[in-house]
């Protein structure tokens, strides 16, 4: 672990900001951006648990004006960045406050490509241009109900698919009045989907010290935190460290090119409706397991990031890995006590069989890239599809 | 268009009250600790003539300001930085921040590792203003808070510390 | 892992690394935009070739505007005024630093003028003064231990006003540090070992401060891990170049993992010993770092004994019991020390009477003790140790680390 093993590039430009009271330190940070006059966009659903109030009162004796746009839809579109673009501008908004998961994030990046440069810029840059402008100030406000990108270089709007390291935001706060419970399915797809993330960074064959420094406070927190939270969702402390695990397994994501799982996952979320974290938490036992038949010797401190340096160092080197699929399966079966219709298997999520030959065939098509084995993808999905835990 | 407003996010008045009033009550207990402290004495001795220092909170106060006079005595110069040179200024960053400090649910100690605070000025200045907060702290706090605001609880002399202490009240309360 | 009740963690500054890293400059340099840099560093680094290696490495792709390669070891306001000047009068648009601290502090401050138009640079002294961007900023470090590839801070002095200026901003982090394990390869075993336990004591002290969160640790566990691993290794055998990155590499980590959690005692007193007796930063770190772990133990012994997993391996944490980790990361930094003593033929200082200056005369004197002891008294690192320290107990550390003794338990007031 950590051994720098060849040449790499990283880079994570967003300042964190978790804990206690972390939302009123707000207003002096966009200061330092040199930004007086935010933008707060967030969902219906959020403003109406009194999300954006909360928010708003940190900015008390501030003396700064706010606005808020509390109407982001769950597919977010072009028409809406124009009407925003034109709101931003005419209001003499100065940054952005994105306040909720992934379509919040969606909207925030593609509207400050908007007013950083022009709305043509979005087009642009979906075609392969690079951006020329340096972005005005994003600040994000994590909850648990995340896509697994709020904090990487992508965005998507509709069609348009926009990839650019400008759009990471500058700040990102966790608070705990802003991270609420959420249903604990919700939260439990979350932390999947972190944990698929953090687990591809640290068996990716191009990461490097930072990416596993990453990963490793991801998989730490998740392990000490998900079953706890879970079974008692007002742990307020297990759900900030879950959040702050979802920034770290996305910036190490960020970092590398996405693994098989977070793939599939992600094209047979797109494809059959169904939340992605889920099914990537189905799939990732499978694949853990597929992977240690193979020769390669990455994997060999999984189980460290897994289980931590006590039950690591206590652990034969040859049993390490074994002992770490061995953890992630427990932790699984954990949550199907605890969490109501928690799904055993990628049937249990409404996939069906023909699907799975959907995503097998199309292949790239469906945003699973070539370099991955066609015979390793369909073992994987139809263990995950037939195979129970 | 719908879902949208433009806000105003008010004041907090009573935390706003609240602040003020420990910022001056500390003020003046500073004034009161450099007569009757030794130790207190002699860090603002070290300090060059006529520093002056302000602790506050951002952007716009509370704010209470302590410096030298002419003489070498130290004096709480009110709440107004207007017209006054500041040596240093310790900026907490809101008001929040200032009352988890006057609450003491923060420490000095926790609140600088928190960054919570700003500090412009000379650095060595900093440290010995640091000092003086910590000593008079623990003159002003109940030992069991004081304990938790302190990094180390001192072991002084019990019965000179209880009539510094009654001092220090008499002087920050009574401007005795 | 623990999660602190509140925490923040910045650090903006992309890293490349690899055996041909500094290849990917003209690429960098496009991507922020600019085409026509002005390289500064110092005379040391030019004289050992590494601005060649730089500028073999980016021939023909890019034009340099100007090579400034007259850094003094005690550079100050004036230097950087007349450097900013060439910067403009060769129509420059970026800076790329190859050097150690003082050439990074030097062109943070040249960044400065360039880009705020500034005349007089003491307005944008302090917190919050700056407030967008600067130019793009290359740092290339040429020793691993400093961290200043990654750090915000930049300190310039005013020898005619007798002024240290101090600048703290994110906008004064480089865009871009670049770790090549050529620009290392050179250093002499005991400038090596020093900076390397630079890094180190940047690591630890990162780990038991105060401001330590999830991200200083895992970047100061990644660090020690590696530190642990080459140091010693690099110091015998000055050209593996897998040792060199992965030292380059543990510094750069370091670095982040302080400039976010800062650090302590070590540095408290090690930047008094430096101002007092002109003693090398890394030398006051390696004779110190031992002290700091000892002092604060009674406030920090399981988080210590963390340490001993990157530092000692699987085997020697799961075989030492909880209560004895704590003794021997201790022990294992002292042994560090001596071996870098021996790989470095005696070179390194192991404690402070074992210092030499460049006559050969003993550097720090015991009876400087007591001015170090004051200066140590205001310096702002106090405030991120876990446990306080005033006059008496400076001192006492410092004659323990003059003599080369442990501390004595009984006499640390707890």
């Amino acid at each position: 672990m950590f051994q720098p093993q060849s040449a790499y590039a990283f880079y994570s430009p967003t300042k964190v900001l978790s804990g206690n009271k972390a939302l009123e330190n707000l207003p002096v940070e966009l200061d330092g951006m040199n930004a007086v006059k935010p933008l707060i966009l967030t969902t219906p659903v959020l403003s109406a648990r009194g999300m954006e109030k909360i928010v708003a009162s940190a900015f008390g004796d501030s003396n700064l004006t706010i606005g808020v746009f509390s109407g982001v839809p769950p597919q977010p579109d072009l028409r809406l960045i124009r009407e925003l673009y034109g709101l931003y501008r005419d209001n003499g908004y100065d940054a952005i406050i994105a306040l909720g998961g992934g379509p919040v994030l969606d909207t925030a990046k593609a509207l400050n490509i908007a007013v950083s440069g022009r709305p043509e810029d979005l087009e642009s840059l979906a075609s392969g241009n690079p951006l020329t402008k340096k972005l005005r100030p994003l600040a994000a406000i994590m909850n648990l109900d995340l896509s697994g990108c709020e904090m990487t270089r992508y965005a998507s709007l509709g069609p348009l698919s926009l990839t650019s390291p400008a759009l990471i935001p500058d700040l990102m706060i966790i608070d705990s009045r802003t991270v609420p419970e959420e249903e604990q399915k919700t939260m439990a797809a979350t932390a999947l989907m972190s944990m698929t993330q953090a687990v591809e960074a640290c068996l990716h064959p191009a990461r490097n010290p930072l990416t596993d420094a990453y990963a490793y406070g991801a998989t730490r927190f998740i392990m000490e935190n998900i079953t706890n939270v879970m079974r008692n969702p007002s742990d307020r402390k297990g759900r900030l460290a879950l959040a702050n695990a979802a920034f770290f397994a996305q910036t190490s994501f960020d970092n590398l090119a996405p693994g098989m799982v977070y793939e599939l996952g992600m094209a047979m979320s797109r494809s059959c409706q169904t939340n992605p974290g889920l099914i990537m938490g189905m799939l990732l036992p499978h694949f853990l397991l597929l992977e240690m038949r193979k020769e390669t010797t990455d994997r060999k401190d999984l189980y460290l990031f897994i289980g931590g340096p006590e039950a690591f160092a206590g652990t034969m080197a040859e049993a390490s890995s074994r002992k770490a699929v061995d953890r992630i399966v427990e932790i699984l079966l954990e949550l199907q006590s605890i969490v109501a219709d928690f799904p055993r298997s990628i049937r249990d999520l409404g996939i069906k069989k023909e699907d799975l030959e959907k995503i097998v065939a199309q292949g790239s098509a469906a945003g699973v890239r070539g370099e991955h084995d066609p015979q390793d993808i369909r073992n994987i999905m139809e263990k995950a599809w037939e195979t129970r835990f | 268009m719908n879902h949208y407003k433009e806000m105003q996010p008010g004041s907090k008045p009573i935390k706003r009250a609240y602040v003020a009033l420990m910022l001056w009550f500390v003020g003046r207990a500073i004034e009161a600790a450099a007569r009757v402290d030794g130790v207190v004495k002699a860090e603002f001795d070290g300090l060059s003539p006529g520093f002056t220092f302000s602790l506050g909170v951002m952007p716009q106060g509370p704010t209470m300001i302590v410096g030298k006079d002419d003489q070498g005595l130290v004096r709480y110069r009110g709440w107004d930085p207007e017209g006054q040179k500041i040596d240093l200024k310790m900026k907490i960053k809101n008001l929040e921040g200032a009352i988890l400090m006057f609450t003491f649910q923060e420490s000095t100690a926790l609140a600088t590792a928190r960054n919570r605070l700003i500090v412009d000025g000379e650095v060595p200045a900093a440290c010995a203003i640091v000092r003086v907060l910590d000593i008079v702290e623990v003159y002003l706090l109940p030992k069991l808070i004081a304990k938790l605001a302190v990094k180390r609880y001192p072991d002084w002399f019990f019965g000179e510390k209880i009539r510094n202490r009654i001092r220090i009240y008499a002087g920050a309360v009574f401007g005795l | 892992m623990d999660l602190p009740g509140y925490y923040e963690y910045y650090c903006g500054v992309k890293i490349i690394a690899g055996h041909d890293a500094l290849e990917r400059i003209p690429v960098i340099l496009q991507d922020l935009h600019a085409c026509r840099p002005m390289i500064v560093t110092d005379k040391g680094v030019a004289g050992a070739g590494l601005v060649d290696i730089v500028l073999g490495a980016v021939k023909d792709q890019l034009t340099i505007g100007a090579v400034a390669d007259d850094v003094p070891p005690d550079s100050d306001l004036r230097v950087v005024n007349r450097l900013a000047a060439l910067y403009r009068e060769q129509d420059c648009d970026a800076l790329i630093a190859v050097g150690g601290g003082s050439v990074m502090d030097t062109a943070k401050g040249i960044n400065i003028v360039v880009s705020e138009g500034a005349d007089d640079l003491m307005k944008f002294s302090g917190a919050g003064a700056l407030k967008r961007p600067l130019k793009p900023l290359v740092a290339v470090p040429t020793t691993a231990g400093t961290g200043s590839e990654v750090t915000l801070v930049a300190v310039v002095k005013d020898h005619e006003r007798h002024l240290k200026m101090a600048f703290v901003s994110y906008f004064l982090l480089p865009d871009v540090s670049i770790l090549d394990s050529r620009m290392t390869l050179s250093l002499p075993a005991a400038i090596t070992a020093a900076t390397g336990m630079d890094a180190l004591t940047h690591a630890i002290e990162a780990y038991y401060g105060l401001s330590k969160n999830p991200l200083s640790d895992a970047t100061a566990l990644a660090a020690i891990r590696l530190i642990s691993r080459n140091l010693v290794e690099v110091t015998r055998n000055p050209s593996d170049r897998e040792a060199r990155l992965a030292m380059a590499n543990a510094a750069a980590l370091a670095g982040m993992a302080f400039s976010n959690s800062m650090v302590g005692m070590v540095h408290t007193l090690g930047h008094a010993t430096g101002s007092v007796c002109g003693v090398p930063h890394g030398v006051c770190m390696a004779i110190l770092l031992p002290y700091g772990l000892e002092y604060n133990r009674h406030k920090r012994e399981a988080i210590m004994g963390e340490l001993l997993f990157p530092m000692g391996g699987s085997d020697v944490f799961a075989g030492t019991h909880k209560e004895q980790r704590t003794d021997r990361v201790i022990a294992y930094v002292r042994q560090m020390n001596q071996d870098l003593h021996d790989a470095s033929g005696g070179r390194h200082a192991r404690f402070f009477k074992e210092v030499l200056d460049r006559e050969g005369k003993p550097a720090v004197p015991r009876g400087r003790l007591p001015d170090i002891a004051r200066t140590a008294l205001g310096d702002g690192s106090i405030f991120y140790n876990p446990e306080d320290l005033d006059y008496d107990d400076f001192l006492m550390v410092l004659e323990a680390a003059w003599e080369g003794v442990a501390l004595d338990s009984g006499r640390i007031r707890k």
